[in-house]
């Protein structure tokens, strides 16, 4: 039996296959309790079939899933019960108002959570008395977030949540977000592009083929960020093989080391990149750097560099 | 009220008004019906539609007004009515892309199907007894009389058709993310019941010979329901229910 908690989210060895493709290989995940966790990953990395996954949307092929304290059993009414959700897929009512569409999504809710659900789509500046046809998708965007925001539950789950949405808007997203974790409640959000939500995660957990490959905090992503040294060379005939060489001698001075086209990227062990540099020099072979790049990688960069997935 | 509650409604109002503008003029045509009923048999094309002016014959303003509402409006607007009831249901929200936000609330699925099934359920079969009840006061304009009980017997004995109908899209549509397709299969299939039903030699075969005139005399002189028709009608529709639910809970959006 799973060992899960108030405010925790917990999977073990999930699995989910939709045909021939696998869409989550065995899937081990602890989240919360408290903070707000990015979920990222490209797209079709299985992020979204993980979410739905966690409140009973989709049923696991195996593994076993608590929310809260709440065991995935059934169509996962308990579980939907102790958790909030915003879909990813923007497909609402049209006939519907914007008041008529948030009282909908909030059936089920406690007594209060209606009014708080206006209150976040004022501070959105929502026209509530329209009807959605008429809404952005920007706008929908937001509806759906201020119903999600509103329940009174310690779990909140958001698939896509700033997609879509102008930087103002996503400034009063992250802003909102920062009040509902400072209030202790666990909140994990999916994203495809991390520029898009690092400003809001406090731990981020990397997803890729339906496989978890990183789970970090935010302070050590950073830090693993300011000690990415990168070197790339102008291409030409052979530099393949010569970074391949490279790279096996300077593996034991760093972290990790990695090659990438014309680049040599190298993760340091500290936060000192000359003794990695004199290594570096002594490698004749591999001709003068077109340029040296050394603490400046984004978080995009980062993980395209540690574990070459591409689309972040 | 709900936003499939209303639209349940409505489609109701609508199958009511319908229903009712069919059968005002056809029950207050029953006195030159009855005085030029051999030009009509003699009229009939095809053998069937000479037994069932025989039958309309021999059953008096019973058999007419049966034939006229039941058979003839029911079978007709009601077996599409129950159509366009059921298929939309749940294909209809994976469809337009809603199923996930359906589900996403915090409300076991196995209770926004039934509460989907009744809906719709009710928005098909109330109708068909409220306009049974207007019968006797229309027919009273011609001078007629029948008895409610009767009438409303084979209003429930339609209903438990027009149900194991309703019953087949739903179950459909809880499998399907195309309305329109199952729309389409349905009545192609319900059209053939009722080509079916017009072959002499086949017409025993179909569906339609469930609710024809000589059934409701059938009704009318047993003074309730057949078991041995309406048990059957009644274990589809449950027997489909009960896929349906089986079938949803598996659901992916």
């Amino acid at each position: 039996m799973l060992e899960g908690g108030e405010g925790r989210i917990a999977v073990r060895g999930v699995t989910r296959r939709f045909g021939e493709k696998l869409a989550l290989a065995p899937l081990d995940l602890e989240v919360g309790p408290g903070g707000v966790t990015g979920l990222l990953g490209p797209n079709g990395s299985g992020k979204t079939t993980f979410l739905r996954i966690l409140i009973g949307l989709t049923r696991p092929d195996a593994g076993e899933v608590s929310v809260d304290g709440a065991a995935l059993r059934g169509d996962g009414l308990e579980i939907r019960e102790r958790c909030s959700y915003s879909p990813g897929e923007i497909a609402m009512y049209g006939e519907l108002k914007g008041a008529e569409h948030l009282d909908w999504l909030l059936r089920g809710r406690d007594a209060q959570a209606r009014a708080r659900a206006r209150d976040y789509a004022k501070r959105f500046e929502l026209p509530l008395e329209r009807r959605v046809h008429a809404y952005s998708h920007g706008m929908k965007r937001q509806l759906l977030f201020s119903a999600a925001l509103a329940p009174q539950v310690r779990v909140r789950i958001l698939d896509e949540p700033s997609e879509g949405l102008d930087p103002t808007k996503r400034g009063v997203l992250i802003e909102m977000l920062r009040e509902d974790a400072a209030r202790g409640t666990t909140i994990l959000l999916s994203s495809h592009h991390l520029g898009e939500v690092d400003r809001a995660c406090e731990r981020f957990v990397f997803i890729h083929a339906g496989k978890v490959i990183a789970s970090e905090s935010a302070e050590s992503v950073a830090a693993r960020a300011r000690r990415v040294l990168r070197v790339s060379f102008a291409p030409r005939a052979g530099l393949g093989e010569a970074l391949q060489r490279a790279a096996a001698q300077l593996e034991p001075h760093a972290r990790s080391v990695s090659t990438r086209e014309s680049e040599l990227v190298i993760e340091l062990r500290g936060d000192d990149p000359r003794p990695a540099l004199a290594e570096f020099a002594k490698l004749a072979a591999l001709g003068a750097p077109r340029a040296i790049e050394f603490g400046r990688a984004s978080l995009q960069e980062l993980y395209r560099d540690l574990y070459g997935v591409e689309a972040c | 009220m709900s936003r499939a509650l209303s639209s349940a409604l409505w489609r109701g109002v609508g199958f009511f008004i319908v229903l009712e503008l069919m059968l005002v003029p056809a029950l207050l045509y029953w006195p030159d019906f009855e005085k030029h009923i051999g030009k009509f048999r003699a009229m009939a094309p095809l053998p069937v539609m000479r037994n069932i002016i025989d039958t309309l014959e021999t059953g008096g303003v019973f058999a007419y007004v049966t034939g006229q509402h039941f058979f003839k409006g029911c079978n007709t607007l009601g077996v599409a009515a129950a159509v366009l009831l059921s298929v939309g249901a749940v294909a209809g929200e994976a469809q337009r892309g809603t199923l996930e936000i359906w589900l996403a609330r915090p409300v076991s699925r196995a209770r926004l199907l039934t509460e989907r099934y009744v809906q719709g359920a009710l928005a098909l079969c109330l109708p068909v007894f409220a306009t049974t009840l207007t019968i006797p006061p229309i027919l009273q304009q011609v001078g007629q009389h029948l008895d409610y009980g009767p009438l409303m017997w084979s209003a429930l004995h339609t209903n438990l058709l027009l149900l194991a109908i309703y019953s087949v899209g739903f179950f459909c549509s809880t499998l399907s993310r195309s309305p329109l397709s199952i729309a389409f299969a349905l009545l192609f299939f319900t059209i053939l019941q009722f080509a079916i039903y017009l072959v002499e030699k086949a017409t025993q075969w179909s569906l339609f010979r469930l609710t024809d005139v000589e059934r409701f005399l059938e009704i009318q002189g047993r003074g309730g329901l057949d078991p041995k028709l309406a048990l059957p009608m009644l274990g589809v529709s449950l027997a489909l229910y009960g896929a349906s639910l089986h079938a949803f809970a598996r659901r992916t959006p």
